[in-house]
């Protein structure tokens, strides 16, 4: 939590340089699964600013994506509006959801709070599916939406792109006083708020960045893959694979996130020729608990430990 | 001249339970007053009415002669008051500094995002509480209960107040650590701090008190010079246990 | 309207059983288990391979189910929530992680595909223009029976006294002279055989699938926000109150938003009354 030194810089910018040759090195397919990576972390960083921070723990993630998802993806098909309007309206939505989630912060934390916001999720799992499905789509959600670019290249480019920006600027966002307000919250929100600062004026700010991210994510996420099903999105195992990629990769990092991100995503891209359906999750899962049993600070602090031991630093 | 903190006919009942009574007093500037009373006299309480965490159910309280009593608790330390507490409650993975930091930045968030921190005004308030340059970049795992202690006044210094309330602050130290607090407190009362202490500790809070209020049951018994309310009866019978 | 009664009653006394053991865990262990649906998911699918592959009588089925709830219960507390002492966040994650893992296993032995679980008693009987089945009759007895059981080991039964002290306070039972992990470790277990057999009435209810996990844990979850921690009567009174706005929400509005009005309410108590309509302090 101190300031900016240069190897941060120097690692930015062999991250940047990775994601720029990247397509050059591997396969179309490869590429493919680079993509989902790179939404995973969008969605996994979102999830840290606000949870990784402040210990709200937030189970309804998916909540906020499907409302960027949703309203991109209603607006582009069923209204004809322009992708340049309609993802900013998208994530304008996903901010209000963001507002609508802070509400119960208000009033409670812990346990309770997580499990509020999993009945958000439930909730707009239902709503989707039963008020307007003529806009919705109902259960089988929508296909033939509209999408950004085509093909492999491009459309990594795009994502990549997306992932280091939000990355960056979030980075350089949680580095000042506000990160380290934030990251007060989550140690004792009491204390922030004896020592003069409001802690309600903090926690909107964290929803309202977080759910700004999962808008942005969402509304991406939409366009590339050209379709959406409630039952994909409102999903545990989504809302598992986003907290997971945040925790094992090291919450309140943003480096972490898109550690856990790739981590998992080559894990299930690994265990897809053995185990082709849902099972993959048994080990999948199995990874993950050991994973954060072992080191609940997650791999960015094994990676240290590991490298100090190498350099002989103490 | 208004007083920098002066209560006048604070009540608060929870349910049937009356926690502090029609208490009134007040503190001058630049004065230190203890704040005593038997286990459960309702001292806490007052406290906790002072920073807003409990509101009271009647009653005004002023800070330099503004009515406080509707403010919420941020807003009142950016007035000028706050508070320890006997249990220490750092942020546990920050540093010494750090802790500081949260003390001392503004409430504005865009101020937090677009300012960098004092880092000379940091340690400055780490040193004057009594911080080793090498204690400044542990975390408070690392720390004794007495340099907890230090580092509560230190954010409570950084956040400007100029009235600070100490609550037991002497509780489960050791007696060299009782005599470095009761050094600071010394040193920051001829700064010009303005002081409410509540503490068991009699004999340390003695030389560090102008004058004394006493409480039980949320009422007030006594208030006077160390010696006056010690020689009363009613305290000596509430407080003490003897007649 | 009869109908609605009935029905309703029936129901409700599903999820007062449901949720019976996700409440204990919340009250006595101070932590949200968030596998607490895998128990009922474990339940079902033991009985069903117990019962329905191998043709042991039911009864013995159903205890068979129930021992292996236990028996889950007992290494989740072990291996899980013991040795994270306490850290709140840490346990919802793993648990959440667990739950995870649990149903990915059943998809791994079972598949993914929905199996049919015959009904524990078969019949049906008219009441009053109801058509009830022999079923869900059972299941409501099973659970008001449990309940009933429940009541008396908390109120009555020195180990039930236990709990409640520990529920209040950690420390000053372990003073007292309560072993704090041994009260724990009895309501991870009692709280896996209640789950299990709540998740063979459930299953036979519904069907046995491997996400049947999710639908129980939220109904749980709403009974715990809505009748806040600590009270078997609360947790009762509440089940009913989800019960019954289910089978009014099929039966008068609209079958599709039979959940939405559930979620509605927790969305709403917590924002007007965050400890619960019958909760006595609120849980950190």
């Amino acid at each position: 939590m101190t300031g900016i030194r240069w190897y941060h810089l120097a690692l930015w910018i062999a991250f940047v340089a990775i994601m720029f040759v990247m397509p050059q090195l591997v396969s179309k397919g490869t590429l493919r699964i680079i993509i989902m990576a790179n939404f995973l972390a969008i969605f996994a960083i979102s999830w840290d600013v606000l949870s990784g921070r402040t210990g709200y723990i937030s189970f309804g993630h998916p909540f906020l994506i499907g409302i960027g998802a949703y309203t991109s993806a209603i607006l582009t098909k069923r209204f004809d509006v322009p992708l340049e309007v309609a993802m900013p309206i998208a994530v304008l939505m996903t901010m209000i959801g963001g507002i609508i989630v802070f509400l119960p912060a208000l009033r409670i934390k812990g346990s309770y709070f997580a499990l509020v916001t999993l009945a958000f999720m439930e909730l707009i799992y239902q709503l989707v599916q039963v008020i307007r499905p003529d806009l919705t789509g109902g259960t089988r959600g929508m296909s033939g939406i509209k999408t950004i670019t085509r093909g492999a290249v491009s459309n990594y480019y795009l994502s990549a792109s997306l992932l280091i920006a939000i990355a960056f600027s979030m980075w350089l966002l949680m580095k000042t006083q506000l990160g380290i307000a934030l990251s007060a919250i989550g140690m004792n929100e009491e204390s922030v708020r004896g020592s003069g600062l409001s802690t309600t004026k903090l926690k909107l700010f964290a929803f309202l960045t977080s759910a700004f991210v999962a808008g942005i994510g969402g509304a991406f996420y939409v366009h590339y893959l050209g379709s959406i099903a409630p039952r994909a999105l409102f999903d545990i195992n989504f809302l598992f694979t986003i907290i997971v990629a945040a925790l094992i990769g090291g919450a309140s990092t943003i480096i972490g996130p898109i550690i856990g991100a790739f981590f998992l995503t080559f894990l299930l891209e690994f265990l897809r020729p053995y185990l082709p359906g849902a099972e993959r999750y048994f080990i999948y899962g199995m990874v993950a608990l050991l994973l954060y049993m072992y080191q609940p600070k997650g791999l960015i602090a094994l990676m240290h430990t590991g490298w100090n031991k190498l350099t002989g630093a103490r | 001249m208004s007083h920098p903190l002066e209560i006048t006919n604070l009540v608060k009942r929870f349910g049937g339970l009356v926690a502090t009574n029609d208490l009134s007093f007040h503190v001058e500037q630049g004065q230190s007053v203890g704040l005593i009373g038997p286990n459960g006299a309702g001292k806490t309480t007052v406290f906790a009415q002072i920073m807003g965490e409990h509101r009271q159910t009647s009653g005004t309280i002023k800070l330099y002669g503004k009515d406080i009593g509707n403010k919420t608790t941020p807003e009142r330390i950016r007035l000028g008051v706050s508070r320890t507490y006997q249990v220490p409650r750092p942020f546990s993975d920050m540093t010494v500094l750090e802790n500081i930091r949260v003390g001392q930045m503004s409430s504005s968030i865009w101020k937090m995002i677009t300012t960098r921190p004092n880092h000379e005004r940091e340690e400055e308030i780490a040193h004057s509480v009594g911080f080793a340059e090498a204690d400044l970049h542990k975390t408070p795992g690392e720390l004794s209960m007495g340099d907890l202690r230090k580092l509560e006044m230190a954010r409570t210094i950084a956040t400007g107040t100029s009235v600070m309330l100490l609550d037991e602050v002497f509780a489960g130290l050791t007696v060299a650590e009782i005599a470095q607090i009761a050094t600071l407190i010394q040193k920051m009362r001829s700064d010009g701090m303005t002081f409410l202490i509540v503490s068991h500790d009699l004999k340390a809070l003695e030389p560090l008190v102008d004058s004394l209020v006493a409480i039980n049951y949320g009422s007030k018994i006594a208030e006077g010079s160390f010696a006056e309310v010690m020689g009363n009866a009613s305290v000596r019978e509430s407080y003490l246990g003897v007649v | 309207m009869m109908q609605i009664v009935i029905q309703g009653l029936l129901l409700s006394g599903l999820y007062a059983l449901i949720a019976m053991g996700f409440t204990l865990i919340f009250s006595v262990g101070r932590v949200l288990n968030l596998a607490y649906g895998a128990y009922l998911l474990i339940g079902g699918y033991v009985y069903f391979t117990v019962s329905q592959t191998f043709g042991v009588p039911k009864p013995i089925g159903l205890l068979i189910a129930a021992t292996v709830g236990c028996a889950v219960g007992l290494l989740k507390y072990r291996f899980l929530v013991k040795p994270l002492k306490g850290d709140h966040v840490a346990v919802e994650i793993s648990t959440l992680i667990l739950a995870v893992v649990l149903q990915a296993g059943v998809v791994f032995l079972y598949g993914d595909s929905s199996k049919i679980l015959l009904p524990i008693v078969p019949g049906v009987i008219q009441v009053a223009g109801a058509s009830v089945t022999y079923n869900l009759l059972a299941a409501t007895i099973a659970s008001w029976a449990i309940l009933i059981g429940l009541y008396i080991i908390v109120r009555k039964t020195h180990i039930g006294r236990a709990m409640q002290a520990v529920s209040m306070d950690n420390k000053g039972a372990a003073i007292s002279g309560v072993d704090p992990d041994k009260i724990n470790m009895f309501t991870w277990g009692l709280s896996g055989t209640l789950g299990a057999i709540a998740g063979v009435f459930f299953a036979s209810y519904t069907q046995l699938h491997p996400a049947m996990w999710v639908a129980p844990l939220i109904i749980a979850v709403a009974v715990v926000i809505v009748g806040g921690i600590g009270s078997i009567i609360g947790t009762l009174i509440v089940a009913h109150i989800i019960g019954f706005m289910e089978i009014i929400s099929v039966a008068l509005i609209a079958p599709e938003l039979r959940g939405v009005f559930t979620m509605i309410l927790i969305i709403a108590v917590l924002l007007i009354r965050p400890q619960g309509l019958f909760g006595r302090e609120e849980l950190q």
